[in-house]
C-alpha cells in the first residue's frame, strides 16, 4: 500500500515535470501567436486586446498556474486555430473529445493482439525441438521486427483492402454510430501496429523461457520426477513471464507512437493527425494538452504494469 | 583478416548482417557519384512503368526511375542515421560514464530526465523538438540525436555502475589510478561489446524514426529523395502501381533488418 | 543396491567420465571426492537421469536393485526414470537458492513430490506430511516455513527444505551434490549432522559428492577419489585417509589445510629476536597499522526520494594493531564485517568513526574471485605495469621509462612463478590459480607495506590453494610484507597466520597468537568455531 502511494506520488511528479516542460518549451519558441492568429495586417490595439484576452501579458509563472489550474478543473483551453463559430473559439476539449477514443482503442486492440498472439507463439517456439522450425521462426520474427508500422499498414491496405477487399481503404465508422463496425475498422490498423511487436515479444518470451529452462530449479523439478509438460507449465512459464511483463510495459510507449503514425496510413480521425497538424500550424494549446494526455496514458500504463508485477512476483511484493 | 572470415563463417547472423548493410552502404555510396537515371528527370511517357530491366523497380507518377531514387533515399537515410548515432552515442558515453561512475544528485536528475524521455514515444518527441527548432535536415539530425541520447546514457550508465565496483576497478583505485583514467582506460574498453550492440540497435531505431518522420512529411524536405517520403507519395497509387510503394518500403526493411542482424551477430560474438 | 558398471559419459566427443564402476550398498554413505572437472557431478547427474541431453553415454550400465535404469546405446527411458526420481532416488543440490523455484511457496514445492508419486492422500494429509517432514529436518516453525518463498529463508533453511523434499518419500538413495559448499561453516556442520541422522533413521543409501575431504571423512563410510573422469582410488574412510595407496590421493590429503599437520606450519617470521634458550621473543617490530575504536556503517535503503535511509552499523569498536612483517589472520562467518573492516582500512568506506593510522604507503588488496580481479580487456603485461604508470602520472618523481617498467613487470612475473609468455596474454587465457598469481603480482609490484587478502584461496581447488598459500608466505618473507589475511576457513588461517583475530557480528571477540588461540580459546564463539571443523 505504501508502495502504491509512493508510486502515485512519482506519477504526479512526472506529470508535473512534463507539464512544465511542455509549457516552457512553447514559451521559448520563435513566432508570435498573436500575429499568427490575426495576420500581419491587424492594428496594434487589436493585437494588444487579444494579448490581454489570451492572458499573454501575465508573468510566466502566473500563466502556468492558471493553465494547470484550468486543466485540472477540466477546462483545457481554446484552440488558436479552429473556431466554433464567428464569435466563439474552439475549446480544445471538444476538439480532442471524439478523437482520443480512436487512438486509445487502436492502441488497446494492438496490445490485446500482441498478448494473445505472442505468448502462445513464444511458448510453442521455446518448446519445439525442431531445428528447421527454429530457423524459420528466427527469420520470420527478425523480418517482422524490421518492418516499420506505416509500411506494414500500406501492405495490409494493399493485401486486405485492395486485393481481398475485406475492408474499404480510407473508410471509417465512428464509434457512436456503430461500435462493432468501428472496431472492425480499427482491426487492420491495430494489426499493423501489432505485428512487429508480436515478433519482438515472442522472441523475448522464447529467449526468456530458454534461459529459465537452464535454471537449477528446473533440474530440481526433473529430479522429483516431473515430466516435460509439468516442468514447462507449472515451473518455467511463470518465471519466464516476469521479464516479459516488464518488456510489454516498456513497449507501450512505442505502441502509442505506432498507433499515431498508423492513423495516417489508414486515414483514421485520431489524435495523431490532430497533433501533427497542430504542430505544423503552431496551435500550442492543443499540442500542450495532447502531450500531457499521451504522457499520462503512457505513465499510467507503466504504473499498472508495475503493480501487476508486484502482484505476481513474490520476490518483490514480500520483501 | 582470416580471423574475420572465420568468424563470419561461424556466425550466420553477422554474415547476413554484413552482406545486407554492405550492399545498402555500397549503393548509397555509389549514388553520390552515379545513379542509373537522374533522380529528378521526369518523363511523361514513362509514367508508372512496371519493374523491368530498363527500370529495375519501375517508375513513379512523374516517370522518375524508382531504383535511382531508392539509391539516393538510402543514402540520405544512412547519412542521417549515422550522424544521429554518432552524436547520440558520443553524448551517451560521456554522460553515462560520468553519471554512472560518480552517482549522486546529478545522476539522480539525469536519470529522471532520461526516464521521462524514454517513456515518451520517441517519434512524438522528435516531432516536438523539430517544431521547436524548425524543420530541415540539420534540425532533424539534432532532434533525433536528442531523442536517442537517453537510451545510450542508460546502457552506458548501467554498464559503468556494474563495473565501477568490480574487483579490478577497486584495485585500480587502490593503485592510485586517476579518475578519468579509470573511466576511459580501465572501464570503457570493457563495455564496447555491449555498446556496439546498442549502436546497431540505435541505427535500427534511427532509420525507423527518420523514415517515419519523412513519411509524415516532417523530416527532410523535397526535392531530396527519402524513402519515407516516397512511401507516402506512393500510397496514393497503390491500386495502379503497387511496386512504387514496395520499393522504398522494402528498402527500409532491408536496412533495418541488416542492422538488426548485425546487432544480433555482435551480441552472439561477445 | 546401486551398481554402476563401466560408465563413460562424453560431451562433444570428449569423455568426462571414463569407465567408472561404483556400487553403493544398502544404508551406506559413499563419498565421491575430487577437484573441479573430475567428473563427479556428471556421474551423479547421469545416475539420476538428469544429465543434459548433449551428453552421450558411450559405455556402461546403471542398476537400481534389479532394475536396469540406463544402458549405453539405448535412449534414456524417461518414463521409467520418472517413476524412480523422487520416490526411490532423490537429489540435493549445491545452491539451495537457485535450486528452488523462486516464485512458488516452498511448502507447495515439497508437496509436489507427494502429488507426483502418491494417489491416496487428501490435500490436508499432504500438508500434514509436509509439515512433518519440515519438523524432521529441524525446521521448527513448520507452518510459517510452509507459506514462505525461497528468498524469505536463510541459506541453511533453504537447504533443509531441499532435504525435506528429498526424503519425504523415504527414497532408497539420496544423492547430495556439494550440499554444504554454499553455506557458512556452522550451518555446514548442522547439515552434515542432519544428513547423518536421516541416514540412521531412514536407512537410505547416500551418495555424497564433495571437493572437501574433511567433510567426506566426517560423513562417509566409503570414499571414491576421482580425477579427470577416472576413479583414482576407492576404499573405506580409514583406508583412504590413513593409508592412501595412490600418489594423487596422498597429494590431495596433504594439500588440505589442517591442524594435525603441525609440520606444515611455516616457521615463525625471520628476524625475530630469540632469547638465550632459542625461544621466540614477543614481536618487537614497529607497528604498521593502528586501528582504534573503529565504527563502520553504511547507508541502507535505495537511492529513492521517498525511502528514508537507515544507517546500519557493520563494524563496532574495532581496536587492534598490526606489526611490520606480520601475518594477521582474520576469521569469521559471512556477514560478520570482515570485508567492511578491510575496506575501511583501505580508505574505501567513508562512513567511519574512530581512527586508522597507517605507517606505510597505500595498502593493496587481493580478492577472492580470481575471475573478477583482473581487467579482462588488458594484457597481463599492461596490468602489471599499470600501478607503476599510475604512480608516475600522480607524481613526477616516480616516473619510469617504459623499459624499466617492463623489466619490473617481468621480474614480478617471475617472482610469482610464471614464465615470460604470460606477459602477452589476457586474463581470459589463464587458469584460476594463475590469475590469482597475477593478482598478487599486481598488488605487490609497488612494494606496499601492507596487503589485505580477502579470502584469496577460497575459490581455488585444494591443490592450487596449497600452492598459492605457499607463494604468499614466500613473498611475505622475501619482501618483508605485512598481510591481513581474511578467511572463513579456520585451518587456512592456522597455516598462514602469526596472530589471529576472531570477528562476530561486527565485533572483534578475540585476538592473540595463533597457537595460543588454538590451544586455549577464551571466548565461547571461538571455541565453537574451532570445534566445528
Amino acid at each position: 500500500m505504501k508502495y502504491i502511494l509512493k508510486k502515485i506520488a512519482t506519477l504526479i511528479m512526472t506529470l508535473f515535470l512534463v507539464s512544465v516542460a511542455a509549457f516552457v518549451a512553447f514559451q521559448i519558441i520563435p513566432g508570435d501567436v498573436v500575429t499568427s492568429i490575426l495576420g500581419t495586417e491587424a492594428t496594434e490595439e487589436r493585437e494588444e486586446q487579444l494579448r490581454e484576452e489570451l492572458g499573454l501579458n501575465d508573468p510566466p509563472v502566473t500563466r502556468y498556474i492558471n493553465w494547470v489550474g484550468d486543466v485540472v478543473k477540466g477546462d483545457l483551453g481554446e484552440s488558436y486555430r479552429f473556431s466554433k463559430n464567428m464569435n466563439e473559439m474552439m475549446p480544445v476539449k471538444e476538439l480532442i473529445g471524439d478523437k482520443l477514443p480512436v487512438t486509445l482503442w487502436l492502441a488497446a486492440i494492438a496490445v490485446v493482439l500482441i498478448i494473445v498472439i505472442s505468448i502462445p507463439l513464444g511458448v510453442f517456439w521455446a518448446k519445439s525441438k525442431s531445428k528447421v522450425l527454429d530457423a524459420v521462426m528466427g527469420v520470420l520474427t527478425q523480418t517482422a521486427m524490421a518492418i516499420p508500422s506505416f509500411f506494414l499498414g500500406i501492405l495490409v491496405t494493399y493485401l486486405f483492402g485492395i486485393v481481398f477487399k475485406w475492408f474499404t481503404p480510407g473508410g471509417y465508422v465512428s464509434y457512436q454510430e456503430n461500435f462493432w463496425g468501428f472496431m472492425g475498422y480499427l482491426f487492420f490498423p491495430a494489426l499493423s501496429v501489432a505485428i512487429p511487436k508480436i515478433a519482438m515479444t515472442a522472441r523475448f518470451l522464447r529467449n526468456s523461457m530458454i534461459t529459465e529452462m537452464k535454471g537449477d530449479y528446473v533440474r530440481t523439478a526433473y529430479s522429483k520426477g516431473c515430466n516435460d509438460r509439468r516442468v514447462m507449465y507449472l515451473h518455467v512459464l511463470r518465471n519466464a513471464m516476469m521479464p516479459v511483463i516488464t518488456f510489454l510495459g516498456m513497449i507501450i510507449a512505442e505502441i502509442v507512437a505506432g498507433s499515431i503514425v498508423v492513423e495516417q496510413v489508414f486515414g483514421l480521425p485520431g489524435i495523431g493527425r490532430l497533433l501533427i497538424s497542430s504542430i505544423s500550424t503552431r496551435d500550442f494549446p492543443v499540442v500542450q494538452i495532447l502531450i500531457l494526455y499521451i504522457t499520462f496514458v503512457v505513465i499510467f500504463v507503466y504504473f499498472l504494469v508495475d503493480i501487476l508485477y508486484r502482484v505476481i512476483d513474490p520476490r518483490i511484493s514480500n520483501k | 583478416m582470416k580471423k574475420v572470415f572465420g568468424r563470419l563463417k561461424q556466425n550466420k547472423y553477422l554474415l547476413a548482417g554484413v552482406i545486407m548493410t554492405g550492399i545498402a552502404v555500397l549503393l548509397a555510396l555509389v549514388s553520390i557519384f552515379w545513379t542509373p537515371y537522374s533522380t529528378t528527370a521526369m518523363s511523361a511517357a514513362e509514367k508508372f512503368d512496371a519493374p523491368s530491366f530498363r527500370h529495375l523497380f519501375g517508375t513513379d507518377n512523374f516517370g522518375r526511375d524508382i531504383f535511382s531514387r531508392v539509391m539516393k533515399g538510402m543514402g540520405t537515410t544512412i547519412l542521417i542515421s549515422t550522424l544521429v548515432v554518432l552524436l547520440a552515442g558520443a553524448a551517451g558515453i560521456l554522460i553515462g560514464a560520468l553519471t554512472g561512475y560518480f552517482g549522486g544528485i546529478v545522476d539522480e536528475i539525469v536519470m529522471r530526465i532520461t526516464d521521462a524521455i524514454n517513456g515518451f514515444p520517441s517519434i512524438l518527441l522528435a516531432l516536438v523538438v523539430i517544431t521547436l527548432m524548425g524543420s530541415g535536415r540539420q534540425n532533424l539530425i539534432i532532434s533525433l540525436a536528442i531523442v536517442f541520447t537517453p537510451s545510450f546514457v542508460r546502457i552506458v550508465r548501467s554498464e559503468f555502475i556494474r563495473l565501477r565496483d568490480a574487483d579490478y576497478i577497486l584495485r585500480a583505485r587502490l593503485m592510485g589510478v586517476g579518475k578519468l583514467r579509470i573511466l576511459f582506460v580501465h572501464i570503457l574498453p570493457n563495455i564496447f561489446s555491449t555498446f556496439w550492440v546498442s549502436v546497431m540497435i540505435g541505427f535500427n531505431n534511427a532509420i525507423l524514426a527518420e523514415s517515419g518522420m519523412s513519411y509524415l512529411g516532417i523530416g527532410v524536405q523535397p526535392p531530396d529523395a527519402t524513402l519515407g517520403m516516397m512511401l507516402s507519395d506512393a500510397q496514393g497509387y497503390l491500386t495502379t502501381a503497387p511496386w512504387y510503394a514496395l520499393a522504398p518500403g522494402l528498402s527500409i526493411v532491408w536496412l533495418v533488418l541488416g542492422f538488426s542482424l548485425l546487432s544480433e551477430g555482435i551480441r552472439r560474438q561477445a | 543396491m546401486i551398481k554402476i558398471e563401466n560408465l563413460s559419459v562424453a560431451f562433444d566427443g570428449t569423455e568426462v567420465v571414463k569407465k567408472l564402476s561404483l556400487t553403493i550398498a544398502d544404508g551406506e554413505i559413499v563419498g565421491v571426492v575430487g577437484e573441479s572437472g573430475s567428473g563427479k557431478s556428471v556421474t551423479a547427474l547421469t545416475m539420476m537421469g538428469l544429465v543434459s541431453e548433449e551428453a552421450t553415454i558411450t559405455s556402461g550400465k546403471i542398476w537400481y536393485d534389479d532394475t536396469l535404469l540406463l544402458e549405453a546405446g539405448k535412449p534414456r527411458d524417461k518414463a521409467l526414470y520418472r517413476s524412480f526420481q523422487g520416490s526411490k532416488m532423490s537429489m540435493i543440490f549445491q545452491e539451495p537458492m537457485t535450486s528452488l523455484n523462486p516464485t512458488k511457496r516452498v511448502g507447495n514445492q515439497v508437496e509436489e513430490m507427494l502429488k507426483l508419486h502418491t494417489t491416496d492422500l487428501t490435500a490436508k494429509q499432504m500438508k500434514e506430511k509436509v509439515l512433518e517432514a519440515f519438523l524432521s529436518v529441524g525446521l521448527k516453525d513448520a507452518e510459517r516455513v510452509y507459506e514462505c518463498y525461497p528468498h524469505q529463508l536463510s541459506g541453511g533453511m533453504r537447504q533443509r527444505v531441499m532435504i525435506a523434499m528429498a526424503i519425504i518419500l523415504h527414497p532408497g538413495l539420496v544423492v547430495a551434490d556439494e550440499p554444504t559448499t554454499a553455506l557458512d561453516v556452522s550451518v555446514q556442520s548442522q547439515i552434515i549432522r542432519l544428513l547423518r541422522k536421516i541416514n540412521k533413521e531412514q536407512k537410505n543409501s547416500m551418495l555424497f559428492i564433495t571437493h572437501d575431504l574433511n567433510l567426506a571423512k566426517r560423513l562417509c563410510n566409503r570414499v571414491v577419489v576421482m580425477k579427470d573422469g577416472n576413479v583414482v582410488e576407492s576404499g573405506t574412510v580409514n583406508e583412504i585417509f590413513d593409508h592412501p595407496k595412490e600418489e594423487y590421493t596422498r597429494k590431495l590429503i596433504e594439500a588440505v589445510p589442517s591442524r594435525e599437520k603441525k609440520m606444515q606450519r611455516f616457521s615463525m617470521n625471520v628476524g625475530d629476536i630469540q632469547n638465550a634458550n632459542g625461544q621466540n621473543m614477543p614481536l618487537q617490530r614497529p607497528d604498521i597499522l593502528e586501528v582504534k575504536d573503529l565504527n563502520v556503517s553504511y547507508m541502507d535503503g535505495s537511492n529513492s526520494l521517498f525511502s528514508s535511509k537507515k544507517k546500519k552499523q557493520v563494524v563496532t569498536g574495532a581496536t587492534f594493531t598490526m606489526k611490520q612483517g606480520e601475518i594477521l589472520g582474520l576469521v569469521g562467518e559471512s556477514g560478520c564485517g570482515k570485508t567492511t573492516l578491510s575496506k575501511a582500512i583501505l580508505g574505501m568506506n567513508k562512513d567511519v568513526e574512530g581512527s586508522i593510522i597507517h605507517h606505510s604507503n597505500q595498502p593493496q588488496m587481493i580478492f577472492q574471485d580470481p575471475y573478477s580481479s583482473l581487467n579482462p580487456a588488458k594484457t597481463i603485461g599492461w596490468l602489471l605495469q599499470e600501478p607503476l604508470r599510475a604512480a608516475g602520472l600522480r607524481d613526477k618523481q616516480f616516473e619510469m621509462t617504459k623499459a624499466d617498467r617492463e623489466a619490473a613487470a617481468f621480474d614480478m612475473l617471475h617472482k610469482v612463478g610464471l614464465s615470460d609468455k604470460y606477459f602477452y596474454r589476457k586474463s581470459s587465457q589463464l587458469s584460476g590459480g594463475q590469475r590469482q598469481r597475477i593478482s598478487i603480482a599486481q598488488a605487490l609490484i609497488t612494494r606496499p607495506g601492507l596487503v589485505i587478502a580477502d579470502e584469496p584461496v577460497s575459490a581455488l581447488d585444494v591443490t592450487i590453494q596449497a600452492q598459492i598459500m605457499e607463494l604468499m608466505r614466500k613473498l611475505q618473507e622475501e619482501m618483508k610484507l605485512s598481510f591481513l589475511f581474511i578467511s572463513h576457513d579456520i585451518n587456512v588461517i592456522y597455516q598462514m597466520s602469526d596472530r589471529i583475530m576472531v570477528m562476530k557480528e561486527g565485533r572483534i571477540v578475540e585476538i592473540g597468537e595463533t597457537q595460543e588461540i588454538f590451544d586455549n580459546p577464551k571466548e565461547a564463539y571461538t571455541k565453537q568455531l574451532l570445534a566445528e571443523v
